[in-house]
């Protein structure tokens, strides 16, 4: 077991190579000058030219990707170009932000999904199931923004029960930390249900109709023994995988959620460090999404087992 | 049904979070630092507003007036400006004010190592050398110039420079870093939560520089009449507008296509107020098509610039093409002049022009509350009627900064922000392009009236060159100067008192309904 993590751990070395590399390059090739936008409008061509020197923005970008990789490996991801704090320090504090609603919402999500995708392929093409698909069907297309905006409309200004703006760490208050909760991890919820339903009940429908479900129908077992003693068990792993992409994206990408609700999470540094050209903070945030991406894959391949005893971790 | 009402209710009250008093406004994005014009933008530059306080400021109208001084006088050969401090004056820890303090400040904004955005307008890299700054006595300052200048104090005074504030010398520690800012001002930094909120609070023990009751820009009365001030961070106008509405924010910055459903609104209310800042095109002179005044003209002249600017502002602007802003006390008849409407005598210029149907691109951006993209379409629409090929490109911003920087575009729809004295306005626009590339106009006789225009401190001369220079630039159109920018801000109508000034937060003088 710890062979297999440690092989998928070094295997993850190339991804966060190449991810470092493209988003070095990439970030550098979109026009817009960070020295420009720090000193104003008002600053003298010199000014932004001794800021370029300043920040090394002068140098080539192969010496500036060694000079920044160099730094990476002895841990230091440098310091925002805009705000000058720590960046291993800025792009941690907002991840766990964006991670605690991520999985929250994930797993509230998977707990009301699964069962009813399931529940929708055990009713194939019966009026739950329609129900069913076409509830996830009009969830998955609603845009999360838009979600959002209701929500806060419905919940915040019309009935008053929970806040508009602003957030609170549980950590902190964890009372109020949770009502600052609800309606961002209410709109994923809702989202990702789409994906999980149909997920959950695609795959259920590819297993009920094989042989063993026949065969178990046949020695008599009940309809739920056989659905989730025989059934689920087969057909959880593809949308367990689902589930560990779902959360491996989330956990980057919700900046129009963090937007929406005024949460200082990862995805909302990300937009404003690109909006600033904050090259140090973007580069920050990728890697550890990539790395986030790779250590969720790890986990959801390890926890396999546990749902298919066929599949072995090694 | 009621109980779950009930119930949602009695646990929202419950884990009601805040200060009793805060009044909360929303900024669009973070304070970058809380150090006063070292790395800043304008939501910097609003939060320090309250906090510090430099020797003068500017008043409604873009005249210089004292303020942590009680008098300013300047010797006359125009070299020595002696300042008086006030007596009345203490920092936020309690210590008064003294002259020593202000040449430590002045001191310390000049090195190098504290990377002050002005240094450079005062170190004679510019049009100003400073070259003493001394304490007389215990309460009266003297500051020595190399030459005469009319924008000294002005430059000071800005809100780029942090107001030039002086704070006490405890804002920084012993290590030589800034900690936080104890300045004089009618508010006291309290809390910095990173990305989410920035507090103030009220020092209780402000005294307002001398004052006929009323605020007035940066000086006259400025009382703390809230208990504390609770900058939030909120991108997202819509988030914005739900704030406000539900308010849990009491006054904010809204687009305009809400004008109307505020107006309407039984406890929400509009704020509508100019200020000096311009929405212009700004045009690239050494363009191959743009170089030819004649199809710059014709340009001018298709545009019904009262329409567009009604459009374009939803009914809160007024045309001005001048670079001087209507409240500016120096927008006299001629800088009323504007280039009229005349889609025959534009076809005719593009003709003598030998225009024949070049492609012209607006760059235009879609930021925040500015009117770039609308007035691009709108004005690319008027163009169009004479025979002008326009297009539009919408960049990002710091796209957009970069090819303005580079001299790299034709026309550029842009805002600027607001310059209180209308030479630092001709600053941002006219100059030597060779050196500087992102200026749009280096027309010599426009160059030597901004420099006149720097120096010259006679009001009555000084009206003339600006007067010179309005009609010079409507000869030469370097660029069409649509409307003065409008700051459209929302509040509940618990809020009395003026919560903008140029484009500036204002929190002074400003109450809530309990």
């Amino acid at each position: 077991m710890i062979k297999f993590i440690l092989n998928r751990l070094v295997m993850a070395i190339p991804t966060i190579v190449i991810v470092s590399v493209a988003v070095f390059t990439l970030i550098r090739l979109i026009p817009g000058d960070p020295a420009a936008l720090m000193l104003g409008d008002m600053a003298e061509p010199q000014q932004i030219a001794a800021m370029r020197t300043e920040l090394g923005l002068d140098r080539s970008i192969p010496e500036q990707f060694v000079i920044w990789a160099g730094n990476i490996l002895s841990g230091d991801f440098g310091t925002s170009i805009v705000t000058g704090e720590p960046v291993l320090h800025l792009v941690l504090s907002r991840f766990m932000v964006s991670a605690e609603i991520v999985v929250i919402a994930v797993f509230l999500a998977s707990l009301i999904a699964v069962p009813a995708g399931v529940i929708a392929a055990w009713r194939q093409n019966s009026l739950t199931d329609l129900a069913l698909v076409g509830t996830a069907t009009v969830l998955l297309s609603i845009p999360t923004f838009w979600l959002g905006l209701l929500l806060l409309l419905a919940f915040g200004l019309k009935l008053g029960w929970l806040p508009v703006l602003g957030y609170v760490p549980i950590t902190e208050n964890w009372k109020a930390g949770l009502l600052y909760l609800v309606l961002p991890v209410m709109t994923l919820v809702i989202h990702e249900m789409g994906v999980i339903i149909r997920m959950a009940r695609a795959s259920t429908l590819e297993v009920l109709r094989l042989d063993y479900i026949t065969h178990a129908r046949a020695k008599g077992l009940s309809e739920s023994a056989v659905l989730w003693r025989h059934a689920f068990k087969n057909a959880f792993g593809p949308t367990w995988t689902m589930i560990g992409l779902i959360l491996g994206n989330l956990l980057g990408g919700i900046a129009v959620i963090e937007t929406v609700f005024t949460i200082p999470g990862l995805g909302r540094l990300m937009v404003d460090a690109i909006f600033q050209r904050d090259y140090p903070v973007i580069q920050g945030c990728l890697l550890l999404v990539a790395f986030s991406y790779v250590v969720v894959n790890l986990v959801v391949d390890l926890l396999y087992p546990l749902f298919d005893p066929r599949v072995v971790a090694e | 049904m009621k109980t779950i009402l009930l119930a949602g209710t009695m646990l929202m009250s419950a884990i009601a979070l805040g200060h009793a008093r805060d009044l909360t406004v929303a900024q669009s994005s973070d304070i970058r630092s809380n150090e006063p014009g070292v790395n800043r933008d304008g939501n910097t530059d609003s939060v320090i507003f309250h906090i510090v306080e430099g020797l003068v400021g500017y008043a409604e109208n873009g005249e210089v007036k004292p303020l942590l001084a009680k008098s300013v006088e300047v010797s006359a050969d125009g070299l020595t400006y002696t300042f008086k401090l006030r007596d009345d004056v203490k920092f936020h820890n309690g210590k008064a004010l003294t002259a020593e303090d202000v040449v430590w400040n002045w001191t310390r904004y000049m090195k190098p190592e504290t990377k002050w955005t002005c240094a450079g307008d005062f170190d004679g890299g510019k049009s100003i050398k400073v070259t003493n700054v001394a304490a007389a006595d215990a309460s009266t300052v003297t500051m020595s110039i190399e030459k005469p200048s009319a924008v000294f104090l002005g430059l000071m005074a800005r809100p780029e420079c942090g107001y030039t504030g002086i704070v006490s010398k405890d804002s920084v520690g012993a290590d030589g870093a800034f900690v936080a800012p104890i300045g004089t001002g009618p508010f006291k930094w309290a809390e910095w939560k990173k990305g989410e909120y920035v507090r103030l609070e009220k020092n209780a023990d402000y005294v307002s520089p001398d004052n006929d009751g009323k605020p007035d820009g940066m000086v006259g009365s400025k009382r703390p009449l809230v208990d504390g001030i609770k900058f939030m961070v909120i991108p997202d106008a819509s988030t914005v507008k739900t704030g406000l509405l539900s308010g849990a924010l009491d006054t904010a910055e809204v687009s305009a296509d809400l004008i109307a459903e505020f107006k309407g609104s039984d406890t929400m209310q509009l704020i509508v107020k100019r200020n000096n800042g311009k929405n212009l095109l700004y045009f690239q002179t050494r363009d191959k098509v743009l170089s030819n005044v004649a199809v710059r003209r014709a340009m001018a002249e298709a545009l019904d610039l009262d329409q567009l600017v009604a459009a374009v502002s939803n009914g809160t602007g007024e045309a001005n093409s001048s670079m001087v802003s209507a409240d500016s006390v120096f927008y006299s008849d001629v800088q009323k002049k504007k280039i009229p409407m005349d889609l025959e005598k534009a076809k005719k210029n593009l003709a003598d022009a030998g225009y024949k149907g070049e492609q012209i691109t607006i760059i235009a951006n879609k930021r925040g509350n500015v009117p770039s993209f609308p007035a691009a379409v709108v004005a690319q629409a008027m163009m169009q009627q004479v025979g002008l090929n326009v297009q539009i490109e919408v960049l990002d911003y710091a796209t957009q900064v970069d090819r303005r920087r580079s001299g790299n575009y034709q026309v550029i729809s842009q805002s600027v922000s607001p310059r209180l004295d209308p030479a630092l306005m001709y600053g941002f626009y006219v100059g030597n392009k060779d050196k500087n590339a992102s200026l749009m106009w280096d027309n010599p006789k426009a160059v030597e009236l901004m420099k006149a225009a720097y120096i010259e401190a006679d009001q009555a001369k000084r009206q003339a060159i600006f007067d010179e220079f309005h009609q010079l630039m409507l000869d030469e159109v370097p660029g069409i100067f649509m409307y003065d920018m409008v700051d459209i801000w929302g509040a509940t109508k618990k809020l009395h008192g003026q919560p903008v000034w140029q484009s500036n937060t204002r929190l002074w003088e400003v109450t809530l309904d309990d």
